[in-house]
């Protein structure tokens, strides 16, 4: 066997690919329209993480902290969240979602933010709130297990399983996109729109590529309202793209309210994209129209310029997002490249039983090492220790590999804040294969021409 | 009462302290702000926290150092690239950052083991590197590892390494301002003494309170180079370890952030009678007295007085050259803790602009008082702002431009104010005369942006001009200016490079007689 599926070594972690849990549950509140989370813990696990998704998406939201000091870290801070919940609500009117992230700070003291509350619903809500539209959602995410995608997986199950509620049969689908790009959701619902499926796009995220316009808007938000939320026990069936991103959720779906589910594969590459279009009709019954199959030979075309002549044989590493980085390899090898080293930051033991990885390990005709619980040192070393590598993908936190090695680098996932608007572009569906295509030839190009190497090859293409 | 209340704010009336307006009479005893007090939960306030404060603002600048969290991995990710302080040692404290990951086993059953083994592996993977920082978090605080244990356990091991310890978990404090308060502390008490200083001049200083974000320290360092003083330490701006273990051989500490540093210096005169000496590298006016009171200092004005004519005649016409276009502009100055006073007035006096508000996020009263005593009537200043507070501030006061961090300058650019990053800068650096120009340029830039003039036109409703295919910026700052003004021969735009630090580093200095 050439692919090898190994987990890192090392107790530490140099250069993480992954942040931890609370991240990913914010990233997930962000898309809910009127929710503002209060995450329980210190300012630093809100303000650094808004400064994060700030600089990747290169919008402002609002995120709250119960700014947990001193004497909550001993004496219990269940009075922050209190106040938290109050001043919030005094103060947006419009907030009526807000769910309550914890950190491993407020885990560790064993704050019961679920008893929180309940007596908050009981007194505050009851009382100086009575008659207003207000949810409180307890988010369990101890920092010291799993990782952001965890947080996030989490955070959609609880959104979803807090809303869901049982009614007449509303005939969409419910499609969890998992942690993309608002350019992402726009190619989803493009694919969607011609296909004439109605769906519930869990989350809304398209509108945080938001404008500047005339009467001023001064923050970003998602889109997906309370609504959409309670209405998901009522699809016709749930599409869940990635497995690690939104699946719990719709597993609870299909347990709670036998919503008939089909998770994966992230729609990455042309072939994913096919099956995505198979799931969609399998699901709904409707055709796959012309304009699509036009769609697709578009995609086609362009790629066939690329593909034989320049990107095959080329050796790549991959970083990031579980699902994004099983789907590129997967979109790699198509394109006759070789994905030789896929790092998966994080310690979640079933990546071992993922079929498309155990795919992998049965037919990569060369070597190619799977790292899990990895960071980017398990990149740098590896090129330290000769690994050569014609293209990394990954995002920006990985940039300093690329730099001081001299390998291109194409700016894939979450966060590429070193990038130009990368937010708005998918990497899925049709569009985003034409996208990611094109990005590595033209990233190999510009490296080409800048160490001279065939760069002359170009004259004649 | 001087007191500004917020509409916003109403609500939470404990707010009600933290603003002033400043009036025609009052004094600093009528209009101070309360300040550095807990963060009331839920106002969504700018603060971060005490891990980040040490670890992330004063620790990771030193630049030959493996910089360790030990906690699970979202402090050390989430603090990584993040600001820009650079170094000669090709970045290394950029580039490289250090979690033990500690897991949820590690919470239960502790997790010194674990700290250990990251603490040999990061030395195994960087065996270049001999010395260590170790950032306590919120969870390893909680659980009581004694991290002070493990390092001297690993330095008795491993004769050839040094590592420091600071204790100073997210939670300690209202804001990132106790964590500098904690890392100055640990710092004397631990490593200052531990070093014998090599002292190479008869004038030698400790820099204090300077984090070369974009160069800044690398700037000052010429010109005190210049001067034929020997900088001893950093503290800790592309500050060497070794060096700042022996702070406690210099003759004065020049100090130049005084929120986030002036506890060692403080500590250095104490335990070690060193005079300390509070500077300031932004501005012409500041900056050249400074240079001349730490010639003073040393006997040695002329030398001072020298770089000040030099720099003067080589930048004040381009800088003029802003003031004439900046005046009357109104700016916010909204950093963090100390800039809203080092760079109100001088800002006023130096580029013609109007300070219309300051706001700090950890700034204690100390910081208001100066701040407030510096600029203009009618500011209004605010103590640990928050989201709708800023807002309110923006729509009422109408600045042209402000000065704050990336992602409150996301929310003034979406109501049409241009910001410049007060914490990273736009183009820095931006101490030193040139840099003082690179600021007022960048300021230039961001109001006279011919992009944001249309982003004030409705094109639904109103009369699209289609008066040609472009502006330039003169175009726009020029219309109300003078002839002579618009022609003169002693102004001049900037005309430095994009990359004003590389060549600094390629620079020999004269020798001066000991």
């Amino acid at each position: 066997m050439n692919c090898e599926l190994i987990t890192k070594e090392r107790a530490g972690v140099i250069n993480p690919i992954f942040t931890c849990q609370p991240a990913g549950a914010q990233f997930a509140s962000i898309g809910i329209k009127e929710c503002i989370g209060i995450v329980h813990g210190g300012q630093g696990c809100v303000m650094f993480v808004r400064l994060l998704i700030s600089q990747h998406l290169k919008e402002s939201f609002e995120i709250a902290s119960s700014s947990v000091h001193e004497d909550g870290a001993v004496f219990g801070a269940l009075n922050r969240v209190e106040e938290a919940v109050d001043v919030l609500l005094m103060r947006y009117p419009d907030v009526k979602v807000i769910p309550i992230i914890t950190t491993c700070s407020t885990e560790v003291i064993g704050d019961d933010i679920d008893g929180v509350v309940i007596k908050l619903q009981e007194e505050l809500l009851n009382t100086k709130y009575a008659g207003r539209e207000v949810h409180l959602i307890p988010i369990h995410c101890p920092s010291f297990v799993g990782s952001m995608i965890h947080g996030y997986d989490t955070a959609v199950r609880d959104f979803v399983k807090y809303f869901a509620e049982k009614g007449e049969t509303n005939g969409k689908i419910n499609l969890l996109t998992g942690w993309v790009n608002p350019g992402d959701v726009t190619a989803l619902k493009h694919l969607l729109a011609e296909m004439q499926v109605d769906a519930t796009v869990l989350f809304e995220i398209e509108s945080f590529d938001s404008p500047l316009m005339p009467d001023g808007n001064h923050t970003s938000h998602g889109n997906t309202t309370i609504a959409d939320l309670k209405d998901t026990a009522n699809a016709i069936g749930t599409l869940a793209l990635n497995k690690y991103e939104g699946a719990k959720a719709a597993q609870y779906l299909e347990k709670e309210f036998d919503i008939p589910t089909i998770i994966g594969p992230t729609p990455i590459g042309i072939r994913n994209t096919d099956t995505f279009l198979k799931n969609l009709k399998r699901m709904t019954g409707k055709p796959i129209p012309e304009s699509l199959v036009r769609e697709r030979g578009i995609a086609l075309d362009a790629i066939t310029d690329l593909a034989h002549m320049f990107l095959a044989d080329k050796k790549v590493a991959i970083y990031g997002n579980p699902d994004l980085v099983i789907g590129l390899a997967e979109f790699c090898l198509d394109l006759e490249m070789k994905p030789k080293l896929l790092l998966l930051g994080d310690d979640n033991l079933s990546y071992a039983e993922d079929p498309r990885i155990k795919a992998l390990q049965e037919n990569v005709d060369y070597d190619m090492e799977i790292v899990m619980n990895a960071d980017l040192w398990d990149l740098e070393g590896r090129i330290k220790d000769g690994l050569e590598l014609d293209l990394i993908l990954g995002h920006s936190k990985g940039r300093f590999v690329a730099i001081d090695y001299n390998i291109p680098m194409v700016r894939v996932g979450f966060p590429t804040y070193d990038r130009a608007g990368l937010y708005r572009h998918p990497v899925v569906g049709y569009a985003g294969a034409i996208w990611l295509a094109e990005e590595m030839a033209n990233t190999l190009f510009a490296d080409m021409e800048y160490k001279r190497n065939k760069e002359w090859v170009l004259n004649v293409w | 009462m001087p007191y500004h209340e917020f509409d916003c704010s109403k609500c939470i009336p404990e707010r009600k302290k933290h603003a002033v307006d400043k009036g025609p009479e009052d004094d600093l005893t009528k209009a101070l702000p309360l300040g550095y007090l807990n963060t009331i939960p839920g106002s969504i306030s700018e603060r971060g926290c005490a891990y980040c404060g040490a670890k992330h603002v004063i620790g990771t600048p030193m630049k030959d150092v493996i910089h360790i969290s030990h906690g699970p991995v979202g402090c050390t990710y989430d603090t990584w690239q993040t600001k820009r302080y650079i170094s000669d040692n090709d970045n290394f404290q950029l580039k490289a950052t250090f979690a033990t990951d500690v897991k949820e086993k590690h919470i239960v059953f502790g997790a010194e083991k674990l700290l250990k083994q990251n603490i040999i592996e990061a030395f195994r993977a960087y065996p270049d590197i001999k010395r260590m920082t170790i950032y306590q978090t919120c969870a390893t605080a909680l659980i009581g590892d004694d991290i002070d244990a493990i390092a001297q356990e690993v330095m008795d091991e491993m004769p050839d390494v040094d590592i420091f310890v600071c204790n100073s978990p997210g939670f300690a404090g209202p804001s990132q301002s106790g964590g500098h308060h904690k890392i100055n502390i640990a710092w004397i008490n631990n490593k200052v003494g531990t070093v014998e200083p090599k002292i190479t001049s008869d004038y030698v200083i400790n820099y204090v309170g300077e984090y070369n974000i974009q160069g800044d320290q690398e700037v000052m360092q010429d010109y005190f180079r210049r001067m034929g003083i020997q900088i001893l330490s950093t503290f800790t701006g592309n500050g060497s370890y070794d060096e700042l273990r022996s702070m406690h051989g210099a003759h004065l500490n020049v100090l130049e952030c005084a929120r986030s540093a002036e506890y060692i210096c403080n500590e250095l005169r104490v335990r070690y009678g060193i005079p300390r000496l509070d500077i300031d590298g932004f501005g012409f006016e500041p900056l050249s007295s400074s240079l001349l009171k730490i010639g003073r200092f040393f006997g040695i004005e002329d030398r001072a007085q020298k770089i000040i004519d030099e720099e003067t005649a080589r930048w004040k016409p381009e800088l003029d050259w802003y003031k004439e276009r900046l005046m009357g502009k109104r700016v916010c100055i909204w950093p963090g803790g100390s800039k809203l006073w080092h760079w109100a007035n001088v800002i006023h006096e130096e580029m013609g602009v109007k300070v219309v508000s300051v706001y700090t996020k950890f700034g204690h009263q100390g910081d208001m008082e100066k701040g407030i005593a510096r600029c203009e009537q009618g500011a209004l200043a605010i103590d640990d702002p928050n989201e709708l507070e800023s807002l309110e501030a923006m729509y009422k006061l109408k600045p042209d431009v402000i000065f704050t961090g990336k992602r409150p300058g996301e929310v003034a650019k979406k109501i049409r104010v241009p910001y410049l990053n007060a914490h990273a800068y736009h183009n820095g650096p931006y101490k030193g005369y040139e840099g003082w120009v690179r600021f007022a340029r960048d300021i230039y830039n961001a109001i006279y942006s011919p992009i944001h003039q249309l982003s004030y036109l409705d094109i639904s409703r109103d009369d699209i001009p289609g008066d040609g295919g472009f502006r330039t910026q003169r175009m726009i700052s020029d219309v109300n200016l003078s002839q002579e003004v618009r022609t003169s021969k002693n102004l001049r735009e900037y005309t430095g490079k994009y990359d004003t630090i590389s060549p600094l580093r390629e620079k020999t200095y004269p020798e001066f007689n000991k």
